[in-house]
């Protein structure tokens, strides 16, 4: 169970961080750390806490992100009406994905994640009549509110928060509540949850489409923020290898681990990215090289991430301070 | 243009391939249980070794297959000591995320080594067209189905005779009790992985001639090889054999029919229903794909 | 009248007929012993209880109603609770988590789950080590646990599976002392059992099973005698 003081910091930095830091690129990357880690953490809503481990999760966002821009674009409706939109179709799918994974287990349930966001990027990049194709859809900047038209990152910021608050509290709520020891029984040992009468087919479903409709969230405002959405990248395999990465790296099943492993990696890309420019992409390339293979070691020898690692030294310090 | 024969010929061309592709994996499964998510990148480098070889050599892709092919097992050999065999015992998660990571950093060393140019390995005789009873095919694509056809046809007959390939079917079969048995698991693992990379490798260097190099070349024929390995049942080789020409015969067919566009949607189509209606494939054991083994 | 009724069950796997037409009532407050040699069908008999498979032909009720075609998880909350042969603690839960989890099937509330679970730790004697993970656990202590993690969800008739399988002499006591216990306070019990002595000690009745039929159900020391029973176990030779 995490402790909720380091994320009551985290979470407070962020939000203050707008009233100090004027830098255009400090709070740009303050604004895509959030959107990150909350699109690892609905990943870990499902990933973690429900054992059921997709690399498909760019479906979700994918369609979250045409939704909005779709409502914005083609139909000239608030993208928010988008967001809540792509969040339902997101959901719906999520029920068949949900009704795979008590069909499927392992890499047969991942093979079919993967599909399923494969054949949305198809989709995307070729229905020229409905979505612009590969071309992808330029998202149009309308000012206010409503519109999601906001010049002011610092809005961004409090904008992403709010959303990253609430996968937070949704994954605290999992780790607290009744239904967090039953999915925690469903993923330590399926079986034995059933014969105890936890309805573990239900809660998997329940937990997938819970991530679908948040990870789509997630991809409607990240829309607005960018301003372009891709089909080749909102529906591509390494985002949704991505969102995964930052879940395990931060703590796999912990609540701030998405946060921290997503800040972690967010601000090494940008930083190298910025700072470097065109070698940028070479050492980007290497900064990746290097990140696949912290997955190999950390998923073995460090399988409670982050979180988990820094949570233990604490503890054995705490230990080492009160023995005699 | 005759139309049948000219599909059946795609067909047979490209299974070859696919085929290639699919048995090295179904038979990593079959005997690991594990799924490599890195058999795509495996397949890229191997594209790379024949294009360096071409370029820098002169070599012929087919010398380059015949002199790769060490060097394909040592490649499987070491990265099965280095990165598999701390993970063989591990759960499912644990090794989808280590073969998911060795995918990433084998993309990116290509990336970060050879940009991500498109690169090409045209021989000689790249363009010549042969026509054989109306149907129209070059000479790289014969070439890569009949060495394709024998690789796997080598490879049935290493498993069916050969001792090493009985010890990796009974290992397949019972781990704990072939372990019973006196065999050395652990060796047998890593023959297999190391026959499953030597396999994609081939097809790499046999594909380096037909299809442009690039360091994410991997990605679609491994999704395809996926598909052809879960329809066959997962570690069936058979099965993957078979079910690698039913994926061809849809993607040709299907270009043919509704263009080449959306012919990949038709095979990520059937996977999906596969894994829908019957999981274990088409010759698998029912219920497999419940217990995840 | 009857508070599980086993009707006519079978249960076949390609060629091999698990259970063949098993027929047996268990009566409330009674402790009802199963036993027979391996491959008697013990195990697949539980798993059709519990509803983890579904039987060929025939039916499990509960008081009368149906429990063949349920979920496990259904099973469960209508008042059939299980241990399992392999043991299956959840690993990485501490005791008293996984006590909870079957607490909270009958509560929302997980403070009073929480009492629950500490009431049923300490009744089984796994107090000190409530808060321990549970892959610590000795075999023997995670019998008890898996005992009181059952009996968390208040079931109307507790399945034992093996016991006193895998357990030192020394234990065996104790975990029978518990069993006893349970069944003094009014718990309905069926009970897969190979300690034969065990078994003839505590339960009312025993079912006999053999190659997935029964072949003798009765009292205690009748089914120890019977000529079927002695064929099964030890063969013809020692028929007298």
């Amino acid at each position: 169970m995490s402790a909720i003081a380091p994320a009551v910091v985290f979470f407070a930095v962020a939000g203050l961080a707008p009233l100090v830091v004027r830098d255009a690129f400090l709070l740009d990357s303050l604004v895509l750390i959030l959107i990150w880690g909350t699109s690892a953490a609905a990943w870990n809503v499902a990933g973690g806490y429900a054992g059921q481990i997709s690399l498909g999760h760019s479906a979700f966002f994918g369609l979250g992100a045409y939704a909005a821009a779709l409502f914005g674009a083609r139909w000239e409706l608030s993208p928010w009406l988008g967001l809540a939109v792509g969040a339902v179709v997101a959901m719906a799918i999520g029920l068949v994905i949900g009704y795979l994974s008590n069909r499927l287990r392992g890499p047969y349930f991942v093979l079919a994640t993967i599909a399923f966001s494969q054949v949305l990027l198809i989709v995307g990049s070729r229905w020229r009549g409905f979505t612009a194709g590969s071309e992808g859809i330029p998202v149009p900047f309308r000012p206010g509110f409503w519109t999601l038209g906001i010049a002011d990152k610092r809005v961004w910021v409090w904008i992403v928060l709010g959303l990253a608050v609430l996968a937070y509290l949704v994954q605290l709520y999992l780790e607290r509540a009744r239904r967090g020891y039953q999915l925690a029984a469903v993923r330590e040992d399926e079986d034995a949850a059933l014969s105890l009468g936890v309805p573990a087919r239900r809660l998997k479903v329940a937990a997938i489409c819970v991530s679908a409709a948040l990870t789509a969230a997630c991809g409607a405002l990240w829309a607005q923020y960018i301003g372009f959405v891709d089909p080749f990248y909102v529906f591509s395999i390494d985002l949704s290898v991505k969102f995964a990465l930052a879940a395990i790296i931060g703590g796999l099943g912990t609540a701030l681990g998405p946060f921290l492993g997503s800040a972690l990696v967010t601000t090494v890309e940008t930083y190298l990215r910025a700072q470097f420019g065109g070698i940028g992409a070479g050492l980007v390339g290497i900064y990746l090289i290097v990140y696949g293979c912290a997955l190999i070691v950390m998923v073995r020898w460090v399988p409670q991430g982050l979180v988990g690692w820094i949570g233990d030294r604490l503890r054995r310090r705490a230990v080492a301070r009160v023995a005699p | 243009m005759h139309v049948i024969p000219q599909l059946i010929v795609s067909t047979l061309l490209l299974g070859g391939i696919y085929a290639l592709i699919a048995v090295g994996l179904t038979l990593i499964f079959g005997v690991m249980r594990v799924v490599n998510f890195a058999h795509g990148e495996f397949l890229m480098l191997a594209m790379y070794v024949a294009f360096w070889a071409f370029s820098l050599l002169h070599f012929d892709p087919y010398l380059t297959l015949v002199v790769s092919l060490p060097l394909f097992f040592a490649a499987g050999w070491a990265s099965y000591r280095a990165v598999m065999r701390p993970v063989i015992h591990a759960s499912h998660n644990v090794q989808i995320f280590t073969t998911v990571g060795l995918s990433i950093a084998l993309q990116n060393l290509a990336l970060v080594l050879w940009t991500a140019d498109a690169r090409f390995v045209r021989t000689d005789y790249y363009a010549v067209v042969v026509r054989i009873g109306g149907a129209a095919f070059n000479v790289a694509q014969i070439v890569a189905f009949v060495v394709a056809v024998g690789f796997t046809a080598g490879l049935f007959a290493f498993m069916r005779w050969s001792y090493t390939g009985k010890v990796m079917r009974a290992t397949a079969q019972d781990r704990q009790a072939s372990a019973l048995m006196g065999i050395d698991t652990d060796r047998v693992y890593a023959v297999t992985w190391a026959v499953g990379i030597v396999c994609v490798g081939a097809a790499g260097v046999l594909l380096a001639p037909i299809y442009p190099v690039y360091p994410t070349a991997g990605l679609q024929f491994v999704l395809i090889a996926y598909v052809a390995v879960v329809l066959g049942g997962l570690g069936d080789m058979v099965g993957a054999l078979i079910a690698a020409l039913v994926v061809a015969a849809v993607e040709v067919i299907g270009s043919y029919v509704i263009g080449t566009a959306w012919k990949e949607v038709l095979y990520l189509l059937l996977f999906i229903g596969i894994l829908v209606v019957r999981p274990a494939g088409l010759f698998g054991q029912r219920g497999a794909e419940a217990l995840g083994t | 009248m009857s508070l599980l009724s086993v009707a006519g069950v079978s249960k076949r796997f390609g060629g091999i007929v698990a259970n063949r037409g098993i027929s047996f009532d268990v009566v409330p407050g009674e402790l009802v012993g199963i036993i027979g040699p391996n491959g008697a069908g013990k195990s697949t008999l539980f798993e059709i209880i519990t509803g983890f498979y579904h039987p060929d032909e025939g039916e499990v009720r509960l008081d009368g109603t149906r429990l063949t075609g349920l979920s496990p998880d259904a099973v469960c909350r209508r008042g059939v609770a299980r241990t399992f042969q392999k043991l299956r603690p959840f690993q990485g839960l501490s005791v008293l988590d996984n006590v909870m989890v079957g607490a909270l099937t009958r509560t929302k509330d997980v403070r009073h789950a929480r009492e629950r679970a500490r009431e049923l730790i300490r009744k089984v004697g796994l107090s000190e080590k409530a808060d321990a993970h549970a892959r610590t656990l000795s075999t023997g202590q995670r019998k008890r646990l898996e005992l009181a993690r059952a009996l968390a969800t208040e079931p109307r008739i507790l399945l034992l599976d093996e016991v006193t399988g895998g357990v030192d002499q020394r234990t065996i006591p104790e975990l029978v002392r518990l069993v006893r216990d349970l069944h003094a306070g009014g718990l309905t019990l069926l009970v897969i059992e190979h300690n034969m002595r065990v078994i003839t000690a505590v339960a009312q009745r025993i079912v006999a099973l053999h190659l997935g039929e029964v072949i003798a159900d009765g009292a205690p020391d009748a089914v120890a005698r019977d000529r079927r029973v002695v064929e099964a176990y030890l063969g013809q030779a020692y028929v007298q």
